[in-house]
């Protein structure tokens, strides 16, 4: 039963047409009146100037990504390694590069899979945060701020852009395992609770109470009926209260993600050698490789954001004691980056879509723990980019010659992240939330465009 | 002076509205447009000419009067006409004599903002600080309490003093209010505002037909003596407090003593605890506790929870002490006060008369007091906690403790020395030195003997020492563990605050505890009360004198903040839409004169909640039907004006309470301390946190909540933030809402246990439709509700024809389905 009290069509044209009238900050009350008379809360929204990406993918490297081992080529360092500068022992990579692409980039063995399309890529090699904890640092790489809760990344973009298909939610966040902090990196916080990151577990279940427990559906069409039927009559007898039919409107949204949610996670529907791109098995849905071709699924059916991660807090790229952990960890998910690439390239989804390769930190240049190990190190390190408007085969920034500091062109985490809001077509200083006095931004008072990136 | 807003922190737009908090303006008022476009040009561009400083031309732009006035050429500014004002023609920088800023011309958005702000009035807020000083600024809020009476209502709608102040606002806007709720969505109504929990069918047909003239005062009198009235109110408190059970550190450590606290909050309410005694508790209960009577003492101590509740950061013991401070002053200022400090911990506030210095003034204060400490991943074992025994009983406590060391020590020195097996050793460690002595000594003719002689003591010595230390090897283990314990037992202890080392603090600059400034003398923010000085007790930290401050010269701020948060739970909206900020970036009251009136009836009431309780929900206002009327919504949509009651939804606890309610497994009891694991087994870090949910039948107020993780159903449904203070929960309704009453598994169960209730209370199914309507929403079905039940249960019972079921399993299946829809419905999870 049809029930939309303003169809959706007439609500966007409404909403476009007040947009291009010009400030559209302030319309959206307006807009947000017109939700409430039977638009839904996540209706795509226009953003402050048309963006180069529709859609986001985060990879977060949970631990932290050494930067020297991987894209950040410092021959500085194998030819110093074990010789000591200052109180450190200068710790050569185990890895060897080659160059890639048109590019030419330079890329360890560690990611050769990425390296086959690296010129699709556009590297950021002197980011550098406020924090070298593990919390606090994933914190600041995923909301913004170091110490205080704050609303995430991909909530703030759900806020503000809504999202294309209403049946599934507009912010997925895929991880097997719980990374630092847990649900404050994907939280909305003080945005409202529609924008909240809605985490899949992979495996065969993987939205909560997504699969009715009755079996029969004449049964379960006999009960959503009777619930329609009661809700109907009462939102007749009492009207003028929106609150009512938006409560409907959830319902035909739960009955749309049953619908639409099991499809969507299954990848047991793709061909044979899509799987065999990703590395992927149709009957080991937990897989990271699952992960990914889960991703491409999702940002086809229209999700505005996904969140990856491929480990949790404990296990993961924190390769104190030997960086060769890290050959394991680059074994799951180069191949599974570099399909996801291609695959979106190959459907003509690469150039609406971001893709951003980010981590809490990169690793010292030298010995830590053991000679083998690395330790933290937040004052530059390596984050990635591409697709979504961004120019492939750039590398951006330079670290020194050992990979300690920046020095060239230093971008801060901050910087990045009003660099993907531009992408999305947002304004970094314009997308603002009044919230206990004062409006909060996602880049708080910081954050410049890093202009070059953009294609 | 009054720094002027830098525009990079007054954002230029705000990209879409703020959640529907009642009636919160939008964006698109007049005020936020002020705040947002115009304010920031002023004060960045316009003011360093025209402004307090220098009035270039005469002119000065920081307030509407000064551009009504205009400068040596008249007016700048003519309100509605921006083709006539001289200030839009010199912004077009079209005039070569006239344009302004002379140099670089505004942006054309800017210019653009300016020219709307122009046409549409120049409308200049009233709580604007622009053009004064800081100090001595005029807000509504900082204001002593006015004393206005209510006025009177010509309409002869009603004599409440509430209601005259509603019904002034009704003839204003030229609104009627619609009819009164009838009795039965009365009970309900009441019954969920104030314990949380539906009315039995019993309670409801007692209460509808009770005819006697105060059967509705009667009502909310029993309800507010009702235990779980505690349960429901306290936990808006809790809310506030942000409450958890673990500290935040990065490992999520338990905090198996929290649930003291908890259960104090709920205690405290359901004793109508004055409130301004009840804050003096929350700041200050340790000190009132050493003046207070000893049966008193645990209790007090006890309240203090609400400073130890801070957040916990880092891996080791009270790691940057600066941020478990700052959150302390953040949550406090806010709860108690309705001012947000926060932003003066870095420099002087931008909107709000609170200056660094102010801030760390406060923060002497908790300096100077002792955080307890929960455990941490580098620091495993909980330490400072606060005693709640009297400390002439801690100090018997130690003492007794000293003293079985003592005794332990000299029998392990008694038996070394004095006992059989001692002076056997010793004897025997004589012998053999002498025997040693000799062996050196001897001719190599003795030797071999002296030697054989040696061994056999060695043999013997060896024995007896083995021997002794197998007597003594327990006694000292013990003495070991005794001498780590802590001479106060688990259960002596809370997770409260003591009095720490009197300090005053120095500045610190940006916020930064590594760059200090001068010393600041522990105080009060001076704006709200100028000249204001603590007298804090030699050796005290001044938390007292804080409380009594709060309750003393700023009073009308505290009784406005709380009475506000009274009327938002009971209407669903407060007066002031943004309850923790009444500062001068916060909404300003929609009935300023009803506000005060409360604020001041309250202090008379000797700050008691209860009796606020009875003053609102006795008055017409609260009892008004939810009926629409739309040339009401004509004049008023938001229905700020009170003309009818707004209906609202059921919150996490109430929903998940009710839940159990019905299905009969509703544990009322209190259940005390969580079953967290042993602690000899943690081993919690940032890799491996804390995290767990342990299932429970009691209220929701009772779940385990932990700061760094969510509760899985309570966060699903708008449950609080356990990280930082909530004063208005989010009322999102999210698909994955619905999904969990669709498909959960506690659902299901619920409503099937509700099913059986109902199948064995009322075997005729024709009562039993009636039944399940009375339990649910209250009231009986309609005729044409109650034919739509029964051909559904007809068509269930049909659909399971070929199934192998019997009768009753049949029968239960169609009603558990049933209950499904009905504990779905919009009428159920909706309080009219």
């Amino acid at each position: 039963m049809a029930r939309d009290l303003m169809p959706r069509r007439t609500f966007l044209e409404r909403t476009a047409a007040l947009a291009s009238a010009g400030g559209l900050g302030l319309y959206h009350g307006l807009a947000r009146s017109a939700e409430l008379n039977g638009g839904h809360p996540l209706a795509p929204k226009l953003g402050h100037f048309p963006g180069r990406a529709k859609h986001l993918i985060v990879f977060f490297m949970t631990g932290g990504m050494s930067h020297m081992d991987t894209f950040d080529y410092k021959p500085k360092l194998q030819e110093d390694d074990g010789k000591s500068v200052g109180n450190h022992k200068v710790k050569g990579s185990p890895y060897a590069f080659k160059p890639y692409g048109e590019s030419g980039k330079m890329v360890s063995e560690l990611f050769e899979n990425v390296g086959s399309v690296v010129d699709e890529f556009c590297f950021l090699h002197s980011v550098h945060g406020d924090s070298a904890g593990h919390s606090a640092a994933t914190l600041g790489m995923l909301t913004g701020s170091v110490t205080i809760p704050m609303p995430s990344l991909g909530s703030w973009i759900s806020y503000a852009l809504g999202t294309f298909n209403t049946n599934l939610p507009s912010f997925v966040v895929l991880a097997g395992k719980d990374p630092y902090n847990s649900f404050q990196v994907w939280d909305s916080n003080f945005l409202p609770a529609f924008h909240k990151g809605v985490r899949v577990v992979p495996g065969p279940d993987p939205l909560p109470d997504v699969k009715s427990m009755t079996t029969s559906v004449t049964r379960r069409e006999l009960e959503d009926r009777m619930l329609r039927d009661l809700n109907q009559a009462h939102l007749d007898a009492h009207p003028g209260d929106s609150n009512l039919s938006a409560r409907m409107t959830s319902f035909d949204t739960a009955h749309g993600l049953m619908r639409e949610a099991p499809e969507a996670f299954d990848i047991s529907r793709e061909a044979e050698h899509t799987l065999k791109l990703y590395g992927a098995s149709a009957d080991n849905r937990a897989s990271f490789a699952a992960q990914c071709l889960i991703t491409r699924r999702l940002i086809e059916r229209g999700v505005r954001v996904v969140e990856l991660f491929d480990v949790g807090s404990n296990t993961n790229w924190d390769s104190h004691n030997d960086i060769g952990d890290h050959r394991k960890l680059a074994r799951n998910i180069d191949q599974p980056i570099a399909a996801l690439v291609k695959d979106l390239k190959r459907r003509g989804l690469l150039e609406d879509t971001l893709i951003v390769g980010c981590t809490e930190f990169g690793r010292t240049p030298w010995q830590d723990l053991t000679p083998k190990g690395r330790g933290h190190h937040s004052r530059c390190f390596t984050c990635f980019l591409a697709g979504g408007g961004t120019r492939g085969g750039l590398s951006f920034g330079r670290s020194d010659d050992y990979g300690d500091g920046v020095a060239e062109n230093p971008v801060h985490v901050h910087d990045l992240h009003a660099t993907i809001l531009h992408l999305m077509g947002l304004d970094h200083t314009r997308l603002t939330y009044r919230y206990s006095g004062r409006d909060y931004r996602l880049t708080d008072v910081h954050g410049n465009v890093v202009k070059s990136v953009l294609s | 002076m009054f720094r002027w807003i830098v525009p990079a922190l007054v954002l230029s737009v705000c990209v879409a509205a703020r959640p529907a908090i009642g009636g919160e303006p939008a964006h698109d008022d007049p005020d936020t447009f002020f705040e947002l476009k115009v304010r920031p040009v002023l004060a960045g561009t316009c003011i360093k000419c025209h402004g307090p400083k220098k009035a270039s031309g005469g002119l000065r732009l920081d307030s509407r009067e000064g551009m009504l006035k205009g400068g040596d050429n008249g007016p700048v500014v003519v309100p509605g006409d921006p083709e006539a004002s001289p200030l839009v023609l010199a912004i077009r920088h079209d005039d070569e004599v006239l344009k302004m800023p002379p140099t670089k011309p505004l942006p054309k958005a800017v210019v653009t903002d300016l020219t709307a702000w122009i046409a549409s009035g120049a409308p200049w807020p009233k709580a604007s600080a622009l053009g004064g000083t800081i100090q001595g600024v005029s807000h509504w809020a900082f204001e002593p309490l006015r004393d206005d009476l209510p006025p009177s209502d010509p309409s002869g709608w009603s004599d409440q003093p509430i209601d005259r102040f509603l019904a002034a606002g009704h003839r204003e806007h030229g609104l009627r209010p619609v009819e009164q709720a009838d009795r039965r969505t009365l009970i309900r109504r009441a019954s969920f505002d104030l314990i949380g929990l539906p009315p039995t069918p019993e309670q409801v047909e007692v209460f509808t037909n009770d005819t006697r003239p105060d059967a509705y005062e009667r009502l909310v009198d029993s309800l507010l003596a009702s235990p779980q009235y505690g349960e429901r109110w306290g936990r808006y408190w809790l809310d506030l407090a942000r409450y958890a059970d673990t500290a935040g550190d990065n490992s999520d450590y338990p905090v198996p003593r929290a649930y003291l606290y908890r259960d104090y909050v709920i205690d405290a309410f359901n004793t109508d605890v004055p409130y301004d005694r009840f804050l003096h508790e929350q700041l200050a209960g340790d000190i009132l506790a050493r003046q207070g009577p000893p049966e008193d003492y645990a209790r007090l101590v006890t309240a203090t929870g609400f400073i130890a509740q801070a957040k916990r950061f880092g891996t080791r013991k009270l790691e940057d002490i600066h941020q478990i401070i700052e959150d302390t002053l953040h949550t406090t200022s806010q709860v108690a006060l309705g001012l947000s400090l926060r932003c003066a911990r870095c420099h002087d506030h931008k909107f709000d008369p609170i200056t660094a210095k102010d801030y760390y003034a406060l923060y002497g204060v908790f300096a100077s007091t002792q955080y307890p400490f929960a455990g941490s991943e580098e620091d495993k074992r909980a330490s400072e906690l606060a005693p709640l025994i009297v400390p002439e009983a801690v100090a018997a406590r130690e003492a007794a403790h000293a003293e079985e060391l003592a005794k332990l020590k000299s029998e392990i020195n008694r038996i070394e020395t004095d006992g059989e097996l001692g002076r056997k050793v010793a004897e025997l460690t004589q012998q053999l030195a002498e025997a040693e002595e000799t062996l050196k000594g001897s001719e190599s003719s003795t030797r071999e003997e002296r030697q054989h002689a040696v061994d056999l003591l060695k043999g013997e010595h060896a024995k007896a020492k083995g021997e002794l230390d197998t007597v003594l090897k327990p006694k000292r283990a013990d003495l070991a563990r005794r001498e780590k314990e802590s001479p106060l037992d688990e259960a002596s202890l809370a997770y409260s605050v003591r009095e720490g080392t009197p300090t005053d603090v120095k500045l610190q600059k940006g916020g930064d505890p590594n760059a200090l400034g001068d010393v600041v003398k522990r105080g009060v923010p001076q704006a709200l009360d100028p000249g204001a000085d603590l007298a804090i007790p030699e050796g005290g930290s001044g938390r007292l004198a804080l409380a009594q401050w709060l309750t003393g010269p700023v009073r009308h701020l505290t009784a406005r903040v709380m009475v506000n948060r009274i009327w938002q739970h009971h209407f669903g909206r407060p007066i002031v839409a943004t309850p923790s900020d009444f500062g001068l970036r916060g909404s300003p009251p929609t009935h300023p004169e009803l506000l005060d009136w409360l604020a001041r009836d309250f202090i008379d009431s000797g700050w008691s909640i209860k009796a606020m309780h009875r003053r609102i929900m006795l008055s017409k206002g609260y009892q008004l039907a939810c009926t629409h009327n739309p040339a009401n919504a004509e004049a008023d949509s938001g229905n700020v004006q009170h003309w009818r009651a707004d209906r609202h939804p059921l919150d996490a606890e109430a929903l998940r309470d009710t839940l159990l309610s019905l299905g009969g497994n509703l544990d009322t009891s209190q259940p005390g301390p969580h079953p967290f694991p042993p602690m000899d087994q943690w081993r919690f870090t940032a890799h491996h946190q804390f995290k767990a949910v342990y299932p429970s039948d009691h209220r929701s107020v009772y779940l385990m909540v932990q700061r760094l993780q969510p509760h899985p159903y309570l966060s699903l449904f708008n449950g609080p933030d356990t990280s930082m203070s909530t004063a208005v929960r989010d009322h999102s309704t999210v698909p994955l809402q619905a999904l969990y009453l669709l498909n959960s598994p506690f659902v299901h169960d619920q409503a099937e246990r509700f099913a059986r209730a109902l199948i064995d209370q009322e075997p005729n199914p024709e009562s039993r439709v009636r039944l399940a309507y009375l339990r649910t929403v209250a009231r009986p079905p309609s005729d044409a509700e109650h034919a739509l039940t029964l051909t559904f249960l007809d068509q269930y019972a049909h659909s399971l024809d070929g199934e192998s079921l019997t009768a009753e399993q049949r029968e239960r299946q169609g009603w558990t389905a049933l209950a499904r829809s009905l504990l779905a419905s919009n009428e159920f999870i909706y309080v009219d």
